[in-house]
């Protein structure tokens, strides 16, 4: 009873027409950026982050939580009528998703994408609403030694599912961390590797690096290579998937949302790994494997219910522990300070309005999604024509001009550029920049509960292994960077390690 | 990649030259955290988590110098193979002169020709195209934020914007 009447209040706060509006703005935008190769949630999450200082808490955090389950939706669109993923969750669908677009069955594609999305989406949401209460009640008794322990599993399970090098991965995230320390010391007041720079006492802004790192650097990458686009031109018809199409794909979805959601509340987790698992299951568990990556709609339907699943359990560990899972988190979470909020156990109980209005906001943005995504796809179909030559340069000034607005301060572009460049390099010699984002954002926290455990404990390092979910956050942290030393471990690490940039 | 492009211990081994600037970034980090005050266990210090990961930055930094050195990698020219590597050089350039040009001549007379550059730089768009384009975007975003969201760009040595 008590839930109904908090969804009713949530409804209440996402229903007034100023948070329909940045609904509808943050879900759009997530589309585009989804459809448009190139550009991920995170370049457009940092972007607009300044933006949401203009209205309340809940009308920003509305508009940045719908671009990140809008570009889920999005990026299936380029997957299956271009063969380029729109961002990095959808790079599975264009396996099967653009060889039934070849095969003149690009409608159903999109149809099953779409609905399968909403679905997981859905279900995601209910999950949340449910879970989030509970876990949240349970974590009002965690700890520093807790919190230290939990954020060290975050980041290892994010730099083992890391691309490349395991080693190249850990660095980032120690850089990370330090990167994370410049300014100064919450507890001593001690300027740290400021550099004399004023602009730096207050820490490097996370809107430069993130923009640095993912927005330049991705454009400059991208004009390494002339981008060739080869648009599926025929009309595109039967948007609705027929009783074999569901039939088909009934179980792919329904086990793709499970799958997605449960991996997208792990720390370091996410959509793009919920693709790929979903894809190697469906894989796994088909009575003809060979029908996979030949059109099958099967690996279309599952990835796109587990990435869009993976979104919004991914809200569980910001919402109710206050530690982001992923960089997209990482940002949202810069959202929420921004505004003066702390995300964690108090929240949900202390600001019901925001939590529960932020939860009924995502209905509505899926619903929205279903009709931005079925009866106007020709619109998105005609955005993918448009030349890369000229949306480069448009990147670049936004992201500009989106850094200078976050602080009005022209240091913050020298850093943006500086990260940018930086940000290439790294990718041309194979460093990832998600696990330093990630620890860049963690770092401060991470130190603060460090210190707070030690000097709680007097010193004594057991804390850390005598408290039981310190000790199991601690100890799978410990085989996660052992495992990949072991031959049969790095293999199966090298099969679901993914690039999760832009 | 060529066949000579995996390489050992040679100053080509792109490996090699991520590991050590990590090295270095690690041994500043040290320095950076002894200089801070490490403090005690007890108390830990500004400096104390700095130390730390300056040392495991170096401990990562050694295991992949160690293996560059013994199982080798790809040269630093192998990965600009095959790409159009002056491109993002010019843009680096264009926008290491944005930055300079930027507080002193203020947005709008240093981003029209930033944009100007970068149109014709990347793929070269037709003339027709970049004039109006490089006048009326940056305009255009100056005009929303200066008269809808009431935020001021810097408008330079000259004021204009």
């Amino acid at each position: 009873m008590e839930t109904i009447l908090n969804v009713a209040h949530g409804f209440g706060v996402a229903l007034l027409p100023v948070n329909l509006l940045y609904c509808f703005i943050g879900v759009f935008i997530g589309t585009l950026v989804g459809v448009l190769p190139g550009i991920g949630p995170i370049s457009a999450m940092s972007l607009l982050l300044p933006v949401t200082l203009s209205g309340t808490p809940e009308s920003g955090i509305i508009m940045m939580a719908g671009i990140y389950y809008g570009s889920m939706y999005g990026g299936s669109t380029t997957s299956i009528l271009v063969n380029i993923p729109g961002e990095a969750a959808s790079v599975v669908t264009c396996i099967d998703g653009h060889e039934m677009a070849k095969q003149g069955r690009a409608g159903p594609a999109l149809g099953i994408s779409a609905f399968g999305s909403f679905i997981a989406g859905t279900f995601a949401l209910i999950a949340l609403m449910l879970v989030a209460p509970k876990l949240a009640s349970v974590a009002i008794a965690f700890g520093p030694a807790e919190y230290f322990s939990l954020m060290v599993l975050g980041l290892v399970v994010l730099t083992f599912l890391t691309q490349g090098s395991m080693a190249k991965a850990l660095l980032m995230a120690c850089i990370g961390v330090v990167l994370g320390l410049v300014g100064l010391d919450s507890i001593t007041a001690m300027p740290r590797l400021t550099f004399g720079r004023v602009e730096l006492i207050d820490g490097i802004g996370l809107v430069p690096v993130v923009m640095g790192l993912f927005g330049i650097a991705e454009v400059l990458l991208n004009t390494e290579q002339a981008i060739k686009r080869d648009v599926i031109n025929t009309k595109i018809t039967h948007l609705l998937p027929n009783k074999a199409d569901w039939k088909a794909s009934a179980g792919p979805v329904s086990r793709g949302t499970i799958l997605g959601f449960f991996l997208g509340i792990l720390p370091g987790g996410g959509a793009v790994v919920a693709s790929f698992a979903s894809y190697a299951l469906e894989k796994r568990l088909s009575k003809t494997p060979e029908r996979f990556g030949k059109g099958a709609i099967e690996g279309v339907a599952g990835p796109e219910s587990a990435n869009n699943a993976a979104a919004g359990g991914a809200f569980i560990p910001l919402m109710t522990l206050g530690i982001p899972p992923n960089v997209v988190m990482a940002l949202l979470l810069g959202a929420f300070v921004i505004h003066g909020l702390q995300p964690g156990p108090l929240m949900i109980t202390q600001n019901p309005g925001l939590f529960w209005g932020i939860v009924a906001s995502m209905y509505i943005g899926n619903l929205m999604l279903l009709v931005l995504n079925l009866p106007m796809i020709g619109m998105w179909v005609q955005l993918l024509k448009l030349p890369y030559n000229v949306l480069f340069p448009l990147i670049i000034l936004f992201t500009i001009i989106g850094v200078y607005c976050s602080s009005n301060n022209v240091f913050d572009v020298y850093v943006m550029i500086a990260f940018g460049v930086i940000g290439y390099f790294m990718r041309k010699l194979g460093y990832e920049p998600a696990p330093l984002v990630l620890a860049f954002v963690l770092g401060p926290m991470l130190e603060n509960n460090l210190r707070k455990s030690l000097i709680l404990s007097q010193g004594d390092l057991m804390t850390f292994v005598q408290r039981p979910i310190s000790a199991a956050c601690l100890a799978l942290a410990v085989v996660l960077l052992v495992g990949p030393l072991l031959p049969a471990l790095r293999k199966k690490r090298e099969m679901v390690a993914l690039d999760e940039g832009a | 990649m060529s066949n000579d492009a995996n390489v050992k211990f040679r100053l080509s081994n792109s490996e090699l030259w991520g590991g050590l600037i990590g090295l270095a970034l690690g041994g500043f980090v040290i320095w950076s955290g002894v200089r801070l005050k490490l403090g005690t266990i007890n108390d830990p210090g500004s400096g104390y988590v700095l130390f730390y990961t300056g040392i495991l930055i170096c401990l990562f930094a050694l295991t992949i110098i160690v293996s560059a050195v013994t199982e080798g990698g790809p040269t630093l020219a192998s990965r600009w193979e095959n790409t159009r590597w002056s491109k993002p050089l010019l843009i680096i350039a264009c926008l290491t002169l944005f930055s300079f040009a930027l507080d002193t001549f203020g947005f709008l007379l240093s981003a029209i020709p930033l944009m100007v550059l970068l149109l014709r730089v990347i793929d070269p768009v037709r003339w027709s195209l970049t004039i109006p384009l490089s006048i009326m975007s940056p305009l255009g975003m100056w005009w929303v934020l200066k008269h809808l969201l009431g935020i001021q760009l810097p408008s330079g040595v000259f004021e204009i914007g």
